[in-house]
């Protein structure tokens, strides 16, 4: 199972955050973790340059995109390898739709489509798609080219 | 959206700016209203759904009355025409996730869209309806989904399969129904497809060996197109494996070739997942794990952190099993402690500390010293863990690794990581007799400056323990005392305690203790004083409160052989009166199990054995249930308990493993159960046993277990008789008979008849091994010599082919039930032969010693010279009988 799909900004404020079979009362403790995760080791670390780490029996893989990070957590059939094939769809995936590793504001401003992007790639906790031209497409409502 | 891109434009003006500076719920909620302008601004609409999706990804929530409110509105954007729009409502409907009673309004554009001609309308709404539906609409739209699942368009049928997996928790009987389709789209050409279908149909089918091992056996032999999907294939593999093992034959090992195959895959996901599958089958020889090793080995030094991580993670876990394996691979690991990425750096670290040699250690633990301080907490826990094993396993380097602890100790860091130090040093301290003293003075050292009062409390618990025992116990006092001075009234209190123990037990100092605990009647507070007054009316005292020196010790060493949940509930219902609260009235019987029967019970204790919230040892755990129980109180000391063995396969209906617990004249199985089924409730647990082919063992009790409910683990016991000192073996056969009540699921109260049934369960045996502790020395030689030649007993065997020499050194090892010294448990790869060391203590308290020389002929033939010397004669040559039979 992906447990959660987190983006923060460079000061680690939330911008999207998707959880899947995590209880409610253990998200904040996620969040607050992962944003300390980031902040002890993100800095100068190049753009889709991966880290990753393992806490108890979880996964999590992350990276920096422009002035965005990005957190997957995964468990079981998740582990480092499927997560950063997963990271891997996410950003280019974000770098698709923004033109370019985005800044903040570049981010919320393609908000929407970063949201429909990630509906396509990770749905309830399962890795959907993974080619980011089919992506682009199906946030369009248009059929895959490869069909 | 169009807005928003020319906002991009001025970006760098407004770098600060963000679309959603200021947003706020009610405004938003507000906004929404546009949703039901008769003229839809359709522009407008995406721009208030992507707000919503800002809040609800932020973690913000809605009320119930605001979520129909907005899902209700969204419906009406049905009519609009634009596919931008439409995206944006599937999208927000799923994360508004309406319950059943609303979701009807939009079922009807849903079925609508799911048959739309334009495939990707289809997919969407599939994936919406499989989000909001129950069962009840689910067999309605069953067929489009069956259908859905073998699409030509990859998209739809993806959509139709991850969703199958999604429902299959809810409605699993549905889901089942649609295995032909599934199956067939296994076969897909679309890589995802694939992938999709394979998750699923092995979920449906996980329970159905026989189908798995099918599915498994057609795939590996055909093509699967993504990698993603191969991974999965090698995981269900491996499991097939794993299940087929106990049937087939030694050396023949199915699907090897498959996974080492799989070590040549261009992707470097599968040829990871294949190596890590290799090193984890079980017996793997050292023939089968090269290849995986030597793969393994590239990717440590692999420019992607990721691969660097997998690898180093595998080779960690392998280590614990094959440390010789993975020796090869330590000067890439070494690199590694340096590398960025600290969750690397710090599974390097362990891996070597598992795999180095003895006159390694203190080279490693220069480099480690470097490491520690720029890593977290939760990452130096890891590495106080794996020198503690280090330590156990080259018991000579005690005084490296202890300072090495102390160092760190003093340094900053949480409760965690401190408690782990302490907890290793204690650990070090109990197991190596040696290094006793200069741990104790460490742990002094510590609490004179420790912010912990858990921890403090714990290590004084602990010198009251040990500390007496010492050449000069004296020398502990100062640290004692200091801590009524200085500390807290928590602390205070277990420092009067600890004083109360060096006093009762060296009678050199019981004068001057006596001086100091007279100071403590002056404390303010209640618990010291008391204490105080107490200590020295039972140490000191004329006679009025305890009579005997014994019976002063046992008030102060012996155990609290209360369960304190019954002790709570035995206060809690006292009232009051004249007559006053009697202990003796609280029952004994344990009701539920009292520790945690779990993998992790395996381990050996390494917490500070100290009273209430620190954790017991699991054998002390066993001592106290055993003796609570009356039919087995007369038993005498318990001698030996064995891990548990599992009685039932996994998954089954009733889960049963069993404790072998020996005593001198007596041996109890304590089997403990645990009942999965919630529509069922237990009565009357027992075990009925045929000890046909166990002659010297004679039934004498049997404890039952009156209740089992759902998944709340019981015991039940059986009590054999056997000839006193003797290591009697045999097989035994059980059968577990209950009388079953149906439990109401909604109310879950059972009926009141139940019936009566049995439950057929494996067979174990006890063995000469369950007879022998496994107690290690810290310096074989030394301890070799003390023992003396006089109980000698040599002889040479031949244990005939065997595969490797670890396989016959292991096979003994396991035989004897010995701890392995020194580290010699462990044969280097290809040698022809080796020499193991072995300690325990025998029933009868007889310390053994055991050296055995093996060597390897051409033939793959294996000789083994066998010495024996113990405190007994008679034991020296038990030993070689075992062998010998």
């Amino acid at each position: 199972m992906l447990l959660a799909v987190l983006i923060a900004n460079s000061e680690g404020n939330i911008l999207v955050e998707r959880f899947n079979g995590v209880p409610g009362e253990e998200r904040l403790h996620w969040r607050s973790f992962l944003v300390k995760l980031g902040a002890d080791n993100l800095k100068g670390v190049k753009n889709e340059e991966l880290l990753v780490a393992c806490h108890k029996s979880v996964y999590i893989v992350y990276t920096v995109l422009g002035h965005v990070s990005i957190y997957l957590v995964g468990k079981d059939e998740y582990d480092e390898l499927a997560l950063s094939e997963a990271i891997f769809v996410v950003t280019s995936a974000i770098k698709d739709v923004c033109g370019k590793p985005p800044t903040e504001r570049l981010f919320l401003d393609k908000y929407g489509r970063i949201c429909l992007c990630l509906d396509e790639i990770v749905w309830k906790g399962l890795l959907e798609n993974t080619d980011k031209d089919r992506i682009k497409r199906l946030i369009r409502l248009k059929p895959p080219t490869e069909f | 959206m169009a807005q928003y891109v020319k906002k991009d434009d001025d970006r760098d003006e407004e770098a600060e700016y963000s679309p959603f500076s200021g947003i706020e719920k009610g405004a938003v909620l507000q906004e929404a209203r546009v949703f039901n302008d008769p003229q839809l601004d359709s522009r407008r609409c995406s721009q208030v759904i992507t707000k919503l999706l800002y809040l609800l990804n932020q973690g913000d929530t809605f009320t119930k009355v605001e979520a129909t409110e907005v899902f209700f509105s969204v419906t009406k954007l049905f009519q609009a025409r634009d596919i931008g729009l439409r995206r944006m409502v599937y999208l927000i409907i799923k994360e508004l996730s309406p319950c059943a009673d609303e979701v009807i309004i939009v079922t009807s554009s849903l079925m609508k869209d799911m048959n739309s001609k334009t495939d990707v309308y289809r997919a969407n709404a599939i994936r919406v309806l499989c989000r909001i539906t129950d069962g009840t609409l689910l067999t309605q739209i069953e067929r489009y989904l069956k259908q859905a699942i073998v699409d030509k368009n990859p998209v739809v049928a993806s959509a139709a399969l991850v969703s199958g997996y999604h429902l299959l928790q809810t409605n699993p009987e549905i889901v089942k129904r649609w295995s032909n389709e599934v199956q067939e789209a296994v076969q897909s050409r679309a890589a995802l497809v694939q992938f999709h279908a394979l998750a699923l149909l092995h979920q449906i089918r996980q329970n159905d060996r026989l189908a798995v091992s099918k599915l498994v056996t057609s795939l590996t032999k055909g093509t699967v197109r993504s990698p993603l999907a191969q991974c999965l294939l090698i995981r269900y593999t491996t499991q097939v494996i794993r299940e087929s093992s106990m049937n087939s034959q030694p050396g023949d090992r199915p699907f090897y070739d498959y996974l080492e195959g799989c070590l040549r895959h261009k992707s470097e996901m599968v040829i990871l997942e294949a190596a890590r599958a290799i090193t984890e089958l079980s017996g793997v020889t050292s023939r089968e794990l090269t290849p995986a090793i030597t793969v393994l080995q590239l990717f440590l030094s692999s420019s992607k952190p990721v691969l660097r991580f997998a690898a180093v993670r595998t080779l960690n876990k392998v280590a614990m099993t094959h440390p010789m394996a993975v020796t090869s691979c330590n000067i890439d690991m070494e690199s590694l402690i340096s590398d960025q990425n600290r969750s690397i750096a710090t599974l390097a670290i362990t891996t070597l500390l598992k795999t180095g040699n003895e006159s390694g250690v203190d080279r490693l633990m220069k480099q480690i010293t470097n490491f520690m301080s720029d890593i977290a907490d939760e990452f130096k826990i890891v590495v106080v863990d794996a020198i503690r094993s280090l330590c156990l396993k080259f018991p000579l380097k005690f005084r490296t690794l202890m300072n090495f602890l102390s160092n760190i100790l003093r340094e900053e860091g949480g409760f965690e990581y401190k408690k782990a130090i302490v907890d290793s040093i204690v650990t070090i301290i109990r197991d190596i007799p040696d290094a006793k003293e200069s741990g104790l003075l460490h742990l002094c050292e510590f609490i004179e400056d420790c912010e912990f009062t858990y921890l403090s409390t714990q290590i004084l618990h602990f010198l009251g323990i040990e500390g007496p025992k010492t050449s000069d116990p004296s020398k502990f006092i100062r640290y004692i005392y200091n801590r009524v001075i200085l500390e807290n009234a928590t602390v205070r209190a277990s420092a009067v305690s600890t004083l109360a123990k060096f006093g009762a037990t060296v009678d050199s100092l019981k004068p001057r203790i006596f001086v100091l605990l007279r100071r403590c009647l002056y404390d303010n507070d209640d618990e010291v004083r008391d204490r105080a007054t107490l200590y020295l009316n039972t140490i000191g005292g004329d006679g009025s409160v305890v009579e005997t020196d014994k019976e002063v010790k046992e008030f102060l060493f012996g155990s609290f052989d209360l369960p304190l949940v019954n002790l709570e509930t035995s206060l809690k219902n006292y009232e009051p009166s004249d007559e006053p609260f009697d202990v003796s009235s609280v029952p004994r019987e344990v009701k539920s199990q009292p520790f945690a029967e779990k993998k992790a019970a395996a381990k050996k204790p390494t917490g500070l054995g100290a009273p209430p919230p620190a954790p017991t040892s699991t054998v002390d755990a066993y001592e106290k249930l055993l003796v609570s129980i009356p039919e087995f109180s007369t038993f005498g000391q318990l001698f030996k308990s064995s891990a548990p063995v599992e009685l039932t396969e996994a998954e089954t209906e009733y889960a049963v493993n069993v404790v072998k617990h020996i005593f001198d004249k007596h041996v109890v199985f304590q089997y403990n159960c645990t009942n999965t089924i919630p529509e069922q409730l237990l009565e009357n647990v027992t075990i009925v046993v045929d000890a046909s082919e166990a002659e010297e063992f004679e039934e004498i009790a049997t404890k039952a277990l009156k209740s089992l409910p759902y998944d709340t683990p019981g015991q039940t016991f059986v009590a054999f008789e056997k000839p006193e000192g003797v290591p009697s073996v045999g097989k035994f056969a059980n059968v577990l008979r209950f009388i079953v009540k149906e439990v109401d699921p909604t109310s879950g109260e059972a009926e009141e008849d139940g019936v009566e049934d049995e439950y057929q369960l494996e067979e174990f045996e006890v063995v000469a091994a369950d007879y022998m502790l496994k107690v290690g020395v810290s310096n074989f030689r030394n301890a070799w010599e003390s023992l003396g030649p006089d109980f000698e007993r040599v002889d040479e065997y031949g244990l005939g082919p065997r595969e490797s020499l670890k396989e016959a050194v292991t096979a003994v090892i396991n035989l004897l039930g010995m701890q392995p010294c020194e580290g010699t448990e462990v044969v280097a790869a290809n040698s022809r032969s080796h020499t193991c060391l072995l300690s325990g203590v025998y029933i009868g308290n007889v310390k053994v010693l055991v050296r055995l020389s093996f060597g390897l002929d051409s033939g793959k033939e294996v000789a083994m010279k066998l010495a024996v010397r113990s405190e007994d004669e008679a034991v020296s040559d038990a030993i070689h009988e075992l062998v010998a039979n």
